[in-house]
């Protein structure tokens, strides 16, 4: 059993190698020579203020956007486009209303060729996962913002990815339903083993879910910290709570605000 | 103060006591209230149309004949003049066209929401055509096709084709681009993205279009039935006007009225039907 984030065990999953993205004819530059190293099985946040590039970055590692300049590798391949090797969770709902909580997790596995009996078995199991057993065949517009947010996740986990991306998951949430959804993807990421890249602005959240936190500058967007969660020792840790008792969890959380204080404040 | 009484005759202001406004802000309405208030509005608009009628003097009073004259005029074409098949007539017109007219411009809409070079290579010559009036088309198709049905479909063809391209542009282009994305990032090819996604997405919102623009191909049938045509709605009131006979005309726009409101009905409960997954929490 290797550690989470364990840096000598496991492989490379993402590399980026001075990836820089331009816009409007080079004039506006929204990530700039940013270089890093993601390993398999890490859970790792791009963090940093409003406009800071965190989520092109993210984009950019799902082949939705291409890099201006730079290199882009998953497990070694250079990144051409998007594929179902990078799962995406959007914060804005797109579970396709069309189709019911079971037809919309089956979908992506449509998409690889699965059989019938092999799609509807895993279906159950990922409706298991999601916790949302009763409503497989509840058309998304009665299900809750939270409940919708789930059938995404399910839908993506149930391609087995090999990276899980996720845009802000939790953003259109409120508050109870989001520290809901942190503690089960805790739950689900411990149990599929899968890596993850969260693009977020709540600190709170960037602590209890990821082993690594990238700081964003805002524009242009550089790496301002990478700075590991050390005090949970690698651990992922089932209830909020017992995260913010740890020694060390308010150091963290005061440094991260200090720096995006210091970031809103630069002009 | 209304004093509202249920079936039972219990007195409900002995369980709950408010006032009812026509101008309460945003109210939610039950079925039952909508539909009544619905009745209660067309019948108002019947005592006018009565009132007008008898406070018109004597000798003019043929050019605005009472509601029950119109409806006598009504049945009088039904039994004596197989108004029926002039009835059918039209709405041949108008679904043979309209069916036409969609079979090009979904399709082509759709596209042009997905694809932006084939936008930009067509948009702006469709646009320009949505603004030259159909009726102008009239001398140029009675050229080409003679007084024949053929002509009457063209220009109904060509009266609501643009703007329906239109239209279904707009809702393709409103298609929230997530949804796209999502199924990119599950691996889905272009094909799929249009016909399994673009296409599902977009659908409630083409028949509401279609819905609308058909509302516009029943003005544009009397338009086509009036030059050269001697059957259809239109042509029997063309030729009641050269009579003076005003009751034939306004049974002739009130055929009009009930049939559009009939194929608005037809819609909605086809897009109810069709789209079960498009309703609102607790709608």
């Amino acid at each position: 059993m290797t550690m989470p984030g364990d840096q000598t065990l496991s492989r490379t999953a993402i590399t980026a190698s001075n990836v820089t993205r331009q816009y409007l004819g080079g004039t506006f530059t929204a990530v700039d020579d940013v270089s890093m190293e993601l390993r398999e099985n890490e859970i790792v946040c791009f963090i940093g203020p409003s406009g800071c590039g965190k989520t092109t970055m993210l984009r950019m590692i799902a082949g939705l956007e291409y890099p201006s300049m730079g290199d882009l590798t998953i497990f070694d391949k250079p990144i051409t486009g998007p594929g179902p090797d990078r799962g995406m969770i959007f914060q804005a709902y797109t579970s396709f209303p069309w189709l019911t909580a079971r037809k919309n997790i089956e979908y992506g596995m449509k998409i690889m060729g699965l059989s019938r009996q092999e799609r509807s078995r895993r279906s159950d199991e990922f409706l298991t996962l999601v916790h949302l057993d009763d409503f497989g065949d509840s058309y998304p517009a009665s299900l809750s913002g939270g409940m919708k947010q789930r059938v995404a996740i399910a839908r993506t986990l149930a391609q087995n990815p090999g990276v899980l991306l996720m845009d802000e998951p939790f953003g259109a949430l409120d508050a109870q339903v989001r520290w809901e959804m942190q503690e089960m993807m805790i739950e689900i990421i411990e149990r599929e083993n899968t890596t993850v890249v969260t693009v977020t602005h709540d600190i709170q959240e960037a602590i209890y879910l990821s082993d690594r936190i990238i700081f964003f500058t805002r524009s242009p967007g550089r790496i301002k910290a990478d700075i590991p969660v050390s005090f949970k020792e690698g651990r992922r840790i089932p209830r909020k709570e017992e995260m913010l008792a740890l020694p060390g969890y308010v150091d963290l959380e005061r440094q991260l605000f200090a720096m995006m204080r210091e970031e809103i404040q630069q002009k | 103060m209304i004093r509202l009484r249920r079936r039972n005759g219990e007195d409900v202001n002995q369980v709950a006591r408010r006032s009812v406004s026509l101008f309460e802000l945003r109210t939610v309405l039950s079925g039952r209230t909508s539909l009544l208030l619905g009745l209660a509005g067309a019948t108002g608009f019947f005592i006018i149309w009565e009132v007008g009628h008898y406070i018109t003097p004597e000798e003019s009073q043929r050019f605005l004949p009472a509601p029950q004259e119109v409806l006598g005029a009504l049945i009088t074409l039904i039994v004596e003049k197989d108004y029926i098949a002039d009835i059918l007539k039209s709405c041949f017109r108008i679904f043979a066209s309209f069916f036409a007219a969609c079979l090009i411009a979904v399709p082509l809409g759709i596209a042009m929401g997905c694809f932006m070079r084939l936008r930009a290579l067509l948009n702006p010559t469709i646009s320009a055509f949505r603004y030259l009036p159909a009726a102008s088309f009239i001398p140029l198709l009675l050229v080409w096709f003679g007084p024949t049905d053929t002509q009457k479909l063209a220009l109904l063809v060509l009266g609501v084709i643009f703007f329906l391209v239109a239209l279904i542009l707009d809702n393709t282009k409103a298609v929230q681009p997530e949804l796209i994305e999502a199924a990119l990032t599950m691996g889905a090819g272009r094909r799929r993205v249009v016909t399994e996604v673009v296409v599902p997405a977009v659908a409630p919102a083409v028949v509401d279009s279609m819905r609308n623009m058909i509302a516009v191909g029943w003005t544009y049938l009397v338009i086509a039935e009036i030059v050269a045509a001697s059957d259809g709605i239109g042509a029997v009131m063309m030729r009641a006007g050269r009579f003076l006979k005003v009751d034939i005309i306004m049974a002739g726009i009130l055929t009009i009225g009930i049939l559009g409101v009939a194929t608005d009905i037809l819609f909605r409960l086809a897009a109810r039907y069709a789209f079960p997954w498009n309703r609102e929490r607790g709608e």
